[in-house]
């Protein structure tokens, strides 16, 4: 194969994975900052934005309703909100308690969850896409829709956003403190379960937002979105699982990876290759590929 | 055979006790006898869910096992499972050989499956296993269909052989299933007094006491799970033998959750009435409730919380007065 040949293949490979890098890491952003506050691994991140983006065609598509796309966002965000409130006052008596009790509550809350989805919408596949004009042009071999910018200026909002958040504000200190120091915090008449709550909360937005941008590039049924968090769940512990900038970079650095392998080797083993990137960052990186770059702050 | 181990050593011992009866052993014993005289009574579609619940209890052990002496979550089990039930079936298309030769074959390649798959993470907390474990539910149907030379793609393989020529089919499918499941328990009966129990349970409680004695966490969490993916690969033999068919319809991501139900039903309780009303629940619901399709999700789901929730009730009544934790 010629250099310009490769080149050219290579380029849009490493431009779509950007891009599905960035909606990978503001999936995997959201459970990092649930596990950071609450030590708790959420098993149902996928199921509810699967929920939120099956309200959101539920309501805009007129199968329930036929409102606007925004205000069904809205209306899906507001729900999800809900039971993300809901599912973390159900854990809340064991949070502190035990980890793996927790983590196994998350998994009987997505079980609901996924039920409900299953119920009100059926198996059915149906496609959801993102109101912007389709446009695009091309840049050198690599071609640029408004899909792509629409998600990089999602995502680049979404992610500046939470930095202020943690970075500027009272409610970001206190969270950065209870993730060092659970009972350092407690001592100083810090209300934990209220950090727990933002961080459940931003979860949830993050899931959806994650969910709505990925579903355009595919379908939505019951299952695709659920199993897109493997992606979220690859990206969180290639960037060592708690830390959110590693999701960042992490949900990036899948995404290219995840791109390269299945137009090099083996399209139809996309989960395996995911599999085994989890076992070796595990194995080799236990703290993250970005240990070292970026040390273990925030 | 097993059984009437079971009844001799209870025999002695309750003579070493001066004949004051232990009501929990009989009726354990009750509950082997009746079990064994079901097939005079029950029909042929409950002796053939019967047999798949004596399986399912087994690899719910498998992951009750993990809970208790590791502390961890799996909900990739499935994976071991179906390590198990496909070298049953791939053995007898390849070599024409039976069960006697795949199930320790299949015990085998469970083990070291389990090795391979604990070693990574083994000197990091329960949660990475948990994730990884997801990540091994997800890609097993797309392992099973890849490898469409080996596995029969969608339509999965057949399992023909006997185990022993000449008994009907149903008969031997229940009486394996359950002789195998009644010496597993007994097994894990003996292993909680075991050195080698006693050290994995140290190793979990008290890691630092363990060390001291040449006991490493990572060496515990290495090989409890190795274990218990070897207990579920035999499961997975003996539901492929009982059910007499393999196919990527029974491995899907939500198979791997279920085992984690049943056992959470179970209480992660390793006794054979505990594994038995897991293995019921996860194999009986689905049949029963096969018209209320999508509520089983979600029975499950409420199960989950219900039972994790009042399994930590002690800390429910503590959380509410104060309305915050600790």
């Amino acid at each position: 194969m010629s250099v310009a040949g490769f080149i050219r293949d290579v380029l849009p490979l490493l431009w779509s994975g950007l891009i599905s890098g960035c909606l990978y890491g503001v999936g995997a952003l959201g459970l990092v900052m649930v596990f950071k506050s609450s030590r708790v691994v959420n098993f149902s991140h996928g199921n509810l934005a699967c929920l939120g983006a099956f309200v959101v065609y539920g309501f805009s598509s007129g199968s329930l309703l036929s409102l606007s796309w925004g205000s069904a966002v809205a209306l899906a965000l507001g729900i999800a909100c809900a039971v993300a409130v809901v599912s973390y006052v159900l854990i809340a008596p064991i949070v502190f308690k035990s980890d793996l009790a927790s983590t196994i509550a998350t998994l009987g809350v997505g079980l609901i969850l996924q039920g409900a989805v299953q119920l009100v919408f059926g198996a059915d596949i149906v496609n959801l896409d993102l109101p912007v004009p389709r446009l695009s042009f091309s840049l050198d071999a690599i071609r640029i829709s408004s899909y792509d910018l629409a998600v990089l200026v999602v995502t680049l909002a979404i992610v500046g956003g939470l930095f202020v958040i943690i970075e500027r504000t009272k409610l970001g200190v206190a969270f950065r403190a209870v993730s060092t120091n659970p009972f350092a915090c407690e001592v100083c008449g810090l209300n934990l379960r209220s950090v727990h709550l933002f961080s459940w909360l931003a979860g949830a937005v993050l899931g959806l937002v994650a969910a709505l941008l990925i579903v355009p590039t595919t379908f939505l049924s019951s299952t695709t979105v659920p199993s897109f968090m493997l992606q979220a769940f690859t990206a969180a512990v290639v960037g060592g699982f708690s830390s959110l900038p590693g999701a960042a970079v992490g949900g990036i650095l899948v995404g290219i990876a995840m791109n390269l392998f299945s137009f090099y080797v083996a399209p139809e083993f996309m989960n395996t290759f995911l599999l085994g990137v989890i076992l070796l960052t595990l194995n080799f990186f236990p703290n993250g590929l970005l240990e070292r770059a970026i040390g273990g702050r925030v | 055979m097993a059984v009437s181990d079971l009844a001799q050593t209870s025999k002695a011992e309750l003579s070493v006790r001066g004949g004051r009866v232990d009501a929990a052993r009989l009726s354990m014993l009750a509950l082997v006898a009746i079990l064994l005289l079901a097939p005079l009574l029950a029909g042929g579609f409950l002796l053939y869910s019967l047999s798949l619940c004596f399986a399912n209890a087994l690899a719910v052990l498998s992951v009750s096992m993990l809970v208790r002496y590791g502390g961890e979550v799996s909900i990739g089990h499935s994976f071991f499972v179906a390590l198990g039930a496909y070298a049953v079936a791939i053995v007898e298309h390849r070599l024409g050989l039976s069960i006697v030769v795949s199930l320790p074959l299949a015990i085998l390649l469970g083990a070291g499956a389990g090795f391979v798959f604990a070693f990574p993470s083994r000197r990091l907390s329960g949660i990475y296993l948990a994730v990884a474990t997801m990540a091994l539910a997800l890609a097993l149907p797309e392992i099973l269909i890849g490898f469409e030379k080996f596995t029969g793609g969608f339509e999965g393989l057949y399992i023909a052989q006997d185990l022993i020529p000449g008994i009907p089919k149903a008969l031997q499918r229940y009486y394996v299933a359950l002789g195998v499941l009644v010496i597993v328990c007994l097994a894990l009966a003996h292993f909680r007094k075991s050195a080698q129990g006693l050290a994995l349970l140290m190793a979990q409680a008290q890691p630092r006491a363990a060390e001291a004695m040449g006991i490493t966490r990572s060496w515990a969490r290495i090989s409890i799970f190795t274990l218990s993916a070897a207990l579920a690969s035999l499961a997975g033999a003996l539901t492929g033998f009982a059910s007499s068919t393999v196919s990527p319809n029974s491995f899907t991501f939500f198979s791997g959750v279920f085992l984690l139900v049943g056992s959470v039903v179970s209480l992660n309780r390793l006794s054979l009435p505990a594994a038995l009303v897991g293995g019921a629940f996860i194999t009986l619901v689905p049949t029963y409730l096969a018209q209320a399709g999508d509520w089983v999700p979600i029975l499950y789901g409420v199960a989950l919380v219900v039972v994790t929730l009042v399994a930590n009730a002690g800390d429910l009544r503590r959380f509410l007065p104060r309305g915050r934790g600790r």
